[in-house]
């Protein structure tokens, strides 16, 4: 569940005020995003829908698609702390979370147990290859990321606020690889694909990256704007058809309910559960707040589906012998449930 | 009705009480979570009766939230552990660290308690664990106790455990062997909501924050109820109901039904018998009333028997699920006349 922000409720135009502040918050951080990161404007949308409905985000792609760098540079304009795991087969839950060691006070040579915060506690956390790692040291990340805090040794040690994790995964093809489970990837709230480069584009990134000036990045916002923001988003109404649009959409993605399509029967082993429902709203929510709009129109919502539903179907068998994407199974259930007819 | 006589004034009195907490508790959960009725009353149920649930369903379904509220209603502890194939039972249990005496500066042993040391235990995806780490749960569910390097330490009380079942996705994961599956009192089954539902809990769940369960009855209290649960009288062919409910459904039992013979594989153990019986106490405690009638026992058929009935081969080529077997016993077995 992403993190609920403590603000009041705003009033309508308090609300509009600070609908006003995010959206134009949203076209600065953009502009300075693009002064490095050069034709991912689709990744970058998606990265602050999520931040600012206060998800977690997993990001996938081939090596080399500026993943790091956006999560970096998003730390930067942000004013964020920011903090990278490798995930590596090795890694301890106490590697993430921070261990007690022995210390030995300086005044009377007693040794006491010291609590050595881990890299978790930063603002952003980037977990690549998160798939590398063993399941128990994926739970712990999993756990601090649902709970906010890590308990050691009977105390509890809250994390930094605003807190997001932006995780990465490597092909599952590949040699060496802990699948996360399905209940663990249904705890992110969007999965937002990088791909490669148009040609032009690449000519200009390795122009850019060969060359000698570097560019500075501007800090736009801070954390406790980024809270605001989380609260207004939630403060952004769902008419109840669109609500209804959703859910139809999500449960038609099910194998065991009853009316779903019968590709969903033959291709999709397990289908979207509630959290798709609630983080499409929600990801609608942040867009339309992005948009200074304090209303989700369809649009809102279309752009949200495809992110949120990605890492949330599983596959039959029958798919893969058929070579059936989940990209195409959500584009086949979006063009099987009518979207509402805007007025 | 005879059994009425020996309930004595104060338990009628406390009778009252708990149906007006349970009202409560109730009345909190709702603030929080939607829908799902039937999992709230039996898992409010087990723990009246002071046993361990088994909960299958498909994640995100709201379990973690569903019994954290419950927890905070009743001001209980409450810890979750993700179960996974690395876990080892130190993880659960805990462990003994070297620690210096800040008095004397001498070193010892000291032991840290595990996440287990908590009133309420969830333990989630349990069959993602392998049969070691799952029997170290298991031990001390039964036990209320764990041992480390020799030394015993009683867990909180009261102690639940709810332990989920993810049904989907069956690679690498260790199911729980019957033997294990039958120390859980209930086994209960949580679904997708119905859309409408589902629309509300959309609604609710991206807007502001929502609220907070109050607290409405402290771990004391629970285990004085748990005690009057106990002390509720049951008549004779109430029992003899629940016992034959059970023997019914053994496939070598000389009174079984021809679809148990055909069908079942495993029958229910001497502790569904126990847990039909204890469950009915709870049921009708929970409704205030001082006696068991057959409808409790029935009530709790489905949850007590699911996990304790296996099905066989013929039954799953047939498509005829633990459930069925079930509706069919309780048509089979015909309940007391006395009219309880």
């Amino acid at each position: 569940m992403p993190q609920s922000s403590q603000a009041a409720t705003a009033s309508p135009a308090e609300l509009e005020g600070v609908l006003e502040r995010v959206k134009s918050a949203r076209q600065a951080i953009v502009q300075e995003l693009r002064k490095v990161i050069v034709g991912q404007d689709g990744p970058i949308d998606q990265v602050l829908v999520t931040m600012f409905a206060g998800g977690h985000c997993m990001i996938q792609g081939p090596p080399g698609t500026a993943k790091t760098l956006l999560a970096t540079c998003i730390a930067r304009v942000m004013d964020l702390t920011f903090k990278r795991i490798q995930f590596t087969p090795d890694l301890m839950p106490s590697d993430i979370s921070g261990t007690e060691i022995l210390e030995e006070d300086q005044t009377s040579g007693h040794r006491v147990l010291k609590f050595a915060k881990g890299p978790v506690f930063s603002n952003i956390v980037m977990a690549d290859e998160i798939n590398r790692t063993p399941p128990k040291t994926q739970a712990a990340l999993l756990e601090v990321m649902q709970e906010r805090q890590v308990t050691l040794g009977g105390r509890t040690y809250p994390l930094p606020e605003p807190f997001y994790v932006l995780a990465t995964q490597i092909s599952l093809e590949q040699e060496g690889t802990y699948p996360l489970p399905e209940a663990q990837q249904d705890r992110f709230m969007l999965t937002i694909s990088m791909d490669y480069l148009p040609e032009k584009s690449e000519v200009q990134v390795v122009r850019h990256s060969t060359g000698a000036e570097t560019v500075a990045l501007q800090k736009v916002i801070g954390g406790d704007d980024l809270l605001t923001f989380t609260g207004a988003v939630r403060q952004v109404a769902l008419p109840p058809v669109l609500s209804r649009y959703v859910v139809d959409l999500v449960a038609s993605s099910r194998p065991t309910v009853e009316g779903c399509p019968d590709f969903v029967k033959e291709y999709v082993a397990w289908g979207a559960g509630l959290r798709a429902s609630q983080n499409i709203a929600l990801a609608a929510k942040s867009a339309a707040a992005q948009d200074g709009r304090a209303t989700v129109e369809a649009q809102d919502i279309r752009k949200a589906i495809l992110p949120v539903m990605r890492h949330r179907i599983g596959l039959s068998f029958r798919a893969e012998v058929d070579r059936v994407s989940v990209e195409d199974i959500v584009r086949r259930l979006v063009e099987a449930c009518p979207e509402p007819k805007s007025n | 009705m005879a059994t009425e006589t020996t309930a004595a004034p104060m338990q009628v009195e406390l009778l009252a009480k708990l149906c007006q907490g349970r009202e409560r508790i109730l009345r909190e959960v709702r603030k929080i979570i939607i829908g799902q009725d039937q999992i709230v009353n039996d898992v409010v149920t087990s723990f009246f009766a002071g046993g361990h649930c088994l909960i299958t369903g498909v994640p995100g379904l709201a379990k973690t939230l569903l019994i954290s509220s419950l927890g905070r209603a009743m001001d209980l502890t409450f810890r979750r552990v993700q179960f996974t194939p690395d876990l080892m039972p130190a993880d659960i249990t805990g462990t003994e660290v070297l620690e210096e005496d800040r008095a004397t500066g001498s070193r010892k042993l000291v032991f840290r308690p595990g996440p287990i040391f908590t009133n309420i235990l969830l333990a989630d995806e349990i069959n993602r664990t392998p049969p070691k780490t799952q029997a170290a749960l298991l031990e001390a569910m039964q036990e209320h106790q764990v041992t480390v390097s020799g030394t015993t330490y009683a867990l909180k009380e009261p102690f639940f455990v709810l332990a989920t079942q993810n049904p989907i996705e069956q690679e690498g994961t260790y199911p729980l062997p019957e033997i294990q599956q039958d120390r859980f009192m209930f086994s209960l089954l949580i679904d997708y909501l119905p859309k409408e539902q589902e629309i509300e809990v959309i609604d609710a769940t991206t807007s502001m924050a929502g609220a907070q369960p109050e607290v409405c009855m402290n771990g004391d209290e629970l285990i004085e109820y748990q005690g009057l649960v106990r002390r509720i009288p049951v008549a004779e062919p109430v029992i003899s109901y629940a016992v034959s409910l059970a023997a019914r459904s053994r496939p070598t039992e000389a009174g079984a039904p021809d679809f148990i013979k055909d069908y079942v594989s495993w029958g229910a153990s001497i502790r569904a018998s126990h847990y039909l019986v204890l469950g009915a106490k709870a049921r009708a405690a929970l409704a205030g009333r001082p006696h068991v009638s057959v409808q409790d026992v029935q009530s709790v058929a489905y949850p007590v028997l699911r996990h304790r009935i296996i099905t066989n081969f013929r039954a799953e080529s047939e498509g005829i699920s633990s459930e069925e077997i079930i509706k069919r016993l309780l048509d089979a077995v015909k309940p007391p006349r006395s009219g309880l």
